[in-house]
Order: structure tokens, then sequence, then C-alpha cells
């Protein structure tokens, strides 16, 4: 099944929950998801949420030096965004129930 | 926190991200480092844990800015025709001229004809390198000094020069088709050797069409006009008209053998035929100073072998057109009012009457203004 727009309804949600579980760069976030199940997502989607999200004040961000290969952009959570992902969590369960709901009701 | 894996930035993420940041130009510089910052870094270890294709760089750009909110980008993205807003990359370039190469390719092959064609034509690569060193040399030709006819060598004014010069075009054309000489031929080559190899073949092109019509009768020549030295290109037929070192003759004036003007001497040529200066070619000057000649006449007949012509201002056609700006028909002024008297080589006396005219000239019809002189006049030719 073709996941892509699901997805996009989504991702922000998914993106806040596993920076709220731990901070991450980059393709740290995007190997979170994908090992979760999100397997389609595409990097540039999952990079460019982060920025959007650190935009408007969901996430902070810090860099982290290394001595060898470059520096690192670490996504970490805000209070807003903690707000943001309670909330997008319970709109999320209350539209996939109500799908659900709707698909039952159709299928019977 | 996790452990960050160090790792080193590969080429072709190197690249990848360059194009990427090229199509977030429009971007101010922060918002393109957000996005940009730590892409190297995550590309090459998406890579390191086994990611084949980083895919296209213009859609990854689109995606990237979609998904971070950012308005889309206000260049129109034209992917492969030619007119860009910018200055195309390096490998922008590259891909249009490999990817025309493939299309070209692939065209040829889907018909037997086609793939037949084509071979002939890889056959004949030779015969165009000598044809555009030859177009190349010509052009040259053309372009310095005098015009000439354009012929198989070109002259270039000493005669050696041309010869050499098209030699020598030769051998390079055959090298850059060789791939010995830059630009060279073929498709490994880089960005700039390649254009220059399109430019050149175009340019061969061009030439060729260009030089096409002048093998015909008709071709463009420079000629100093009479008085006014006025050069400019003149289309002419095969030279028509009275003639003297290619400039156009516009009146005679003939003097008797005591040196004074003769007015309405008709002038023949040894086969019969009339000495004439036609209509259209009896005019002088332009513009206001234009002044046309104006026929003699037996009966109703005009006769353009009569001289000297009368003169009449007129800013275009000849004479005998009706113009609304008409003026006098005034006598044209001679150059001299009187000459030196001369003596004929005759050892006779000048005055007897000349030879009788052969006998198997039939006798001359005005119309075809023909007719005997009583008197053979010494013309004075401009």
């Amino acid at each position: 099944m073709d996941t892509t727009q699901l997805l996009k309804g989504v991702l922000d949600l998914a993106v806040l929950a596993v920076v709220d579980d731990e901070d991450g760069y980059g393709y740290d976030v995007l190997r979170r998801l994908r090992a979760g199940g999100l397997t389609e997502v595409g990097d540039a989607s999952v990079y460019g949420t982060l920025r959007r999200l650190y935009a408007a004040g969901a996430l902070t961000s810090y860099v982290v030096p290394s001595d060898e290969g470059p520096h690192r952009k670490y996504y970490g959570i805000t209070p807003a965004g903690r707000d943001q992902l309670a909330r997008q969590t319970k709109d999320w369960h209350t539209f996939s129930d109500t799908v659900t709901d709707l698909l039952q009701g159709a299928a019977s | 926190m996790s452990d960050h894996t160090s790792t080193t930035v590969r080429p072709e993420v190197e690249a990848f991200v360059a194009e990427v940041r090229s199509r977030l130009a429009d971007l101010s510089a922060d918002e393109r480092e957000e996005l940009l910052g730590g892409l190297e870094a995550d590309l090459s270890e998406q890579i390191a844990d086994g990611a084949t294709d980083l895919g296209d760089p213009w859609l990854y750009a689109a995606e990237l800015r979609a998904a971070a909110g950012l308005p889309e980008s206000r260049r129109p993205r034209v992917r492969l025709a030619l007119p860009r807003l910018r200055m195309p990359s390096r490998t922008e370039v590259l891909e249009v001229l490999d990817d025309a190469r493939r299309e070209w390719a692939t065209l040829v092959d889907r018909h037997e004809a086609g793939r037949q064609a084509w071979t002939v034509a890889v056959a004949l690569r030779p015969a165009w390198w000598v044809l555009r060193a030859w177009v190349l040399v010509t052009a040259l030709d053309v372009a310095a000094g005098p015009w000439e006819a354009v012929s198989m060598v070109p002259t270039l004014g000493h005669p050696l020069v041309g010869p050499a010069l098209l030699l020598a075009a030769v051998v390079a054309s055959t090298l850059i088709g060789l791939g010995r000489l830059w630009p060279a031929s073929g498709p490994d080559r880089l960005v700039n050797a390649r254009l220059a190899l399109l430019a050149m073949n175009v340019a061969a092109v061009v030439g060729l069409l260009a030089f096409a019509p002048i093998d015909e009768p008709g071709y463009l020549s420079w000629q100093p006009r009479n008085v006014d030295s006025v050069s400019y290109v003149e289309e002419v037929g095969p030279r028509d008209g009275l003639r003297v070192d290619g400039v156009r003759v516009t009146n005679l004036f003939v003097y008797d053998a005591e040196g004074r003007p003769v007015q309405g001497a008709q002038v023949f040529r040894p086969n019969g035929q009339p000495l004439t200066i036609d209509a259209d070619q009896a005019w002088t000057g332009r513009g206001d100073e234009r002044t046309v000649g104006c026929a003699w006449t037996s009966g109703t007949t005009p006769l353009f072998n009569v001289y000297p012509q009368p003169q009449r201002r007129q800013r275009r056609g000849a004479c005998a057109d009706v113009t609304p700006e008409q003026g006098v028909v005034t006598a044209a002024i001679p150059p001299f009012a009187q000459v030196p008297p001369v003596s004929s080589p005759l050892p006779l006396d000048p005055t007897a009457p000349t030879p009788e005219p052969e006998t198997d000239q039939p006798d001359p019809d005005p119309a075809k203004v023909g007719g005997a002189a009583s008197e053979r006049p010494k013309t004075r030719q401009e």
C-alpha cells in the first residue's frame, strides 16, 4: 500500500516522538523511524521536517564537535514541542479511531 | 545521546550536496545552512549503511524544501531544455550533451534504414573533416580582401598562401576528428572541449549554407561606383551593359578628327550590333543628384546607341518612365569643349570615302538600331 500520503500527515508527529525519546541528528532520526516500521519515509522529508519543527520552536538544536569526521547537529525537543506532541498524539488517536469505525461500518 | 559515527565525506556525496545547494540558491544563507548543515555527513552515513542510490538532487532539493515548509524554487525548473535563468553548471551541460547523444543514438537505432544511414555517415566522417577545413579557409578568403568567385582552392591573395593554408586546415581538422588535437572528438571529453567542437561544426555547416548561392551567376560583388567612389554591394547579372574594366559606362562623347564634339553619333560594333547603353544602365548618381540618359529617336523608336545621350534629373526609373518629378531634358555636359585634332594612321587621305561595308550585312533596321556610318568617328571612351 502506498503510504506516502498517510506519512505526510503524521510525519511531524512521528519525528517529534522519536526526538522526544532521545535526541538525535538527522540520519539518526531517519534510522529510528525506519527501524520503527516506517520504511518508506524519504530522507529529504525527514531532514526538512526536522528543520521546520526547529523553525517552529518545537525542537532545539546543538552541534556536537568531533575530532574525526564532520560535526553533527543534534536535535532535542522543547517544552513547546512536547505540548505539540501530546496534542497531536491525541488528535491522531481520535482520527484513527474515527477512520477505523468508518471502515468497519462500511465493511459490515 | 547516541554516539555519533565519524564518517568521511565521499566525493559523490559532495557533488550531490553541491547540486542540492545550487537548487536552494534562492534561499537565504541561514535557511540553506539549516537544511544542508548535516546533509553531507548524513548522506555519507546512509551510504555507509548500504544505501545505493542518492537519487536526483533536484527532486531531493524540492522534497527538502517542501518538508521544511519553504516556498518552492522561484526559478522555473526547466530540466533539460536549453534556456535557463542562470549559467548552467558543468555537470548540467555535460548531462545535456550526453542525453542529446543518447537520444540521437536511440533515434537512429530505431529503424534499419536509420542504422544503415548512420553507418554510411560515420564512414564519411573524414570527408566532413576535409569539408569543414575548406569552409574555414574559404570563409577567411571571402572575408579578407577583394571578392572573387568561390572556387575549389581559396587563393587569399598570394598564390601559394591559399593552398598551404588549406592543407594545414585539413590536417588540423583531421587530427581533431581523430582525437589527437584539442578539442578532439568523442564523448568523453571535458565540457569546454565538447562545446568548442560543437560550435566549430555548427559554424562550418552555417558557412557551407552561406556559400551555396555564391556559385551561381548572380553573385555578390563589391564595385566602386562611378564618380562618387561610394562602394556598396550590388547584385549584378552576368555583367550586362557597356563596361570598361568592370566599371559601367553611362554615356559616350564623340569628337571628330578636328576635335569638335559630334552630336548624334550612332555607334556600332563590327558585327553590326549597336553599341548601346540601355535605359537601365544609363543613370548616374543617387537621390536628388541622380540623372538618367535619354535616347535619341528614329521616328518614335528610341535608339540607345546614339551619343551623347541627353540627361534628365530623375530620382528613379529611366528617361522613358513617366515620373511625378519630371525634370527637363538637357544636353549632356561633355568632358571637353574641344579636343586636339588627330591624324589617321591610314596612309591615304582620311577624308576619302570609307570602304564599302560588307555586302552580306543587311541594311540596319532602326528598330534593331543598326546603320552604316559615313564617317568612322574616333570615339573616346570613359
